[in-house]
């Protein structure tokens, strides 16, 4: 566990970055730091491997003061991942991510096999060993900083903005990489970022910060998208917090009906394996929008039925066979009772 | 050129040839000692200034009115001080010609390495010596060679100028053939001086490909 205590960093020319936190980050667990551009998000992360020291209070790891521990030992102990990936781009990306290992003493064979095994970890082929950082696409290049982050092992991950500097789609795919990653590991994962939306994605607890690192509000991402400390708070989630809450729940709430031979005007079509084909009106075709209840979320159940030309979201399984439909009507009801339940939970 | 003395007299040629290998050898010791120190000593100074970044600019406007002071007028100007013929004369010029060169080449190539690869070092701890022998210094290896590829180079054509100081391996050559009006020797000279620039080139070349075959597979 990391426990800032009254942890504060004020420059040398007197401006005040972090004015005195006080957090517990719990072990195994994603907890994300999010505010505006100069809240002292990247101060606070850096102060856990001594980066930046603290000029006021103190940052323990486990007990320890982070102080006390030498600077090389803390940090090889600690996983490290900045938006440039900050590879070195004179050694391969296999060596790139052997680093640490080397550093801690293993022989090069050793080591080398543990970074292949972290290669394939992140979703990366084998061949991408023994190219260069340079010769790799920015979403590659991130998922080797992850790799050479994890390849002592450390039971710590502080991650700097990681995803910031690729495009939208290869963000979601990193993202969806670094959750599936967390479920497996369980890393303590500190996250710096400003986009509230990667925040409630990838976060168990989200932790919002206003200027100097001040805490505006600590919460699970549901509890804070359906109820904001402050309006401070609201303004940052922005006006659709309320459609981005129902992106953290399962669409698999929401009621099918059973396929039926026509929707009045509409006909469903459907190939031999069973997979929607059109949606027919006067013999011309339209596109299907679907969800798949197993693995969205309501987000996405709406989405799809307010696409829908016929009204009705088409429901599939993992395979992409239908398998019902939902009515706007029905998943607007879904809504609601997810709704209900969560205010009464939350009381 | 006299009329009716040859252009080549190969015969003068193939009676001279321990002489011509004797004053290659001596152009190229005079010539690329002087790299080699301006090498040693940029590596040291390039990282005082990355590390000081306010010494760089007037370092820099040092050497750079050095590297405009014509040779021929430094080797006249350092006689009363090495003395007439010695090798130090033109060599201790040579060097501050290549320090010109390799300073600024070292500097940018310590500064390519980009903030987040020093920052990702630090991070994963690399001590500040470490990190310049494991990082910065590999990285800025391609930046280095280019940088001695324009010194040697150049070291080799300006040293031999240094014959009209008598002391000048190649470039005696060519004060020998102006003062007899006898061209072969001029030509060898030519020939030579250009050989001895492309051999050093592509050894340089070749270093390069060994040190840093990380720059040329990325070129590709």
């Amino acid at each position: 566990m990391i426990r800032f205590e009254g942890a504060a960093k004020r420059h040398p020319d007197g401006t005040v970055a972090v004015r005195g936190l006080d957090l517990d980050v719990p072990a195994g667990r994603t907890t994300v730091l999010v505010g505006p551009s100069g809240c002292g998000k990247t101060t606070i992360l850096r102060m856990v491997n001594r980066m930046v020291v603290p000029t006021g209070g103190r940052v323990l790891l486990d007990g320890t003061d982070v102080a006390e521990l030498p600077a090389a030992q803390l940090r090889r102990g600690i996983g490290y991942v900045i938006q440039q990936a900050g590879l070195f781009p004179h050694r391969r990306v296999i060596d790139n991510v052997a680093t640490v290992p080397r550093l801690l003493g293993w022989d090069r064979k050793r080591a080398r096999a543990r970074a292949a095994e972290l290669l394939e970890l992140v979703g990366l082929p084998p061949e991408t060993a023994r190219r260069y950082p340079a010769q790799l696409s920015g979403g590659q290049q991130q998922r080797v900083g992850v790799a050479r982050a994890l390849a002592a092992d450390p039971p710590v991950l502080l991650m700097d903005e990681p995803f910031s500097a690729v495009d939208p789609l290869v963000r979601a795919g990193l993202q969806e990489e670094l959750l599936r990653l967390q479920a497996e590991l369980g890393k303590t994962v500190l996250f710096v970022t400003h986009d509230i939306e990667e925040a409630v994605r990838l976060g168990d607890r989200v932790v919002v910060l206003r200027e100097h690192g001040e805490i505006a509000q600590l919460a699970d991402p549901h509890t804070l998208l359906t109820a904001p400390a402050d309006a401070g708070v609201a303004a940052f989630l922005g006006r659709d917090r309320g459609l981005r809450g129902l992106g953290l729940r399962p669409a698999a709430d929401v009621p099918l009906a059973k396929l039926e031979p026509a929707y009045e005007d509409w006909k469903l079509t459907l190939d031999q394996d069973g997979r929607p084909e059109h949606w027919l009106r006067d013999g011309r075709p339209h596109p299907v929008p679907v969800f798949a209840p197993a693995r969205d979320t309501l987000r996405a159940a709406l989405d799809a039925a307010v696409l829908a030309p016929s009204g009705h979201a088409v429901a599939v399984d993992a395979d992409g066979r239908a398998i019902g439909t939902a009515s706007r009507a029905a998943v607007v009801a879904a809504l609601a009772d997810e709704g209900a339940q969560v205010n009464h939970a939350g009381r | 050129m006299l009329d009716g003395e040859p252009l080549v007299r190969w015969h003068w040629l193939g009676d001279h040839l321990g002489y011509l290998a004797g004053l290659t050898g001596d152009h190229a010791v005079i010539a690329l000692v002087p790299v080699l120190i301006g090498l040693l000593l940029a590596v040291p100074l390039g990282l005082a200034c990355t590390r000081f970044p306010r010494l760089y600019q007037p370092l820099a406007a040092v050497f750079n009115v050095v590297y405009a002071l014509p040779s021929l007028a430094v080797f006249v100007v350092l006689i009363p001080y090495t003395g007439l013929a010695t090798r130090e004369t033109v060599m201790v010029p040579l060097t501050c010609y290549a320090l010109a060169v390799l300073l600024p080449t070292t500097v940018d190539g310590l500064r390519a390495v980009p903030e987040p690869v020093r920052q990702a070092a630090t991070a994963m701890g690399y001590g500040p010596w470490h990190r310049l022998a494991a990082v910065e210094l590999p990285a800025a290896v391609p930046y280095l060679i280019a940088g001695l590829r324009v010194a040697a180079v150049s070291s080799i054509s300006l040293a031999a100028v240094g014959a009209l100081v008598g002391r000048g391996g190649l470039g005696y050559l060519f004060v020998d053939g102006f003062q007899r009006t006898f061209p072969t020797p001029i030509l060898a000279g030519i020939v030579l001086v250009a050989l001895l620039a492309l051999v050093c080139d592509l050894l340089l070349v070749a270093a390069r490909r060994l040190l840093a075959p990380w720059a040329a597979e990325v070129a590709r």
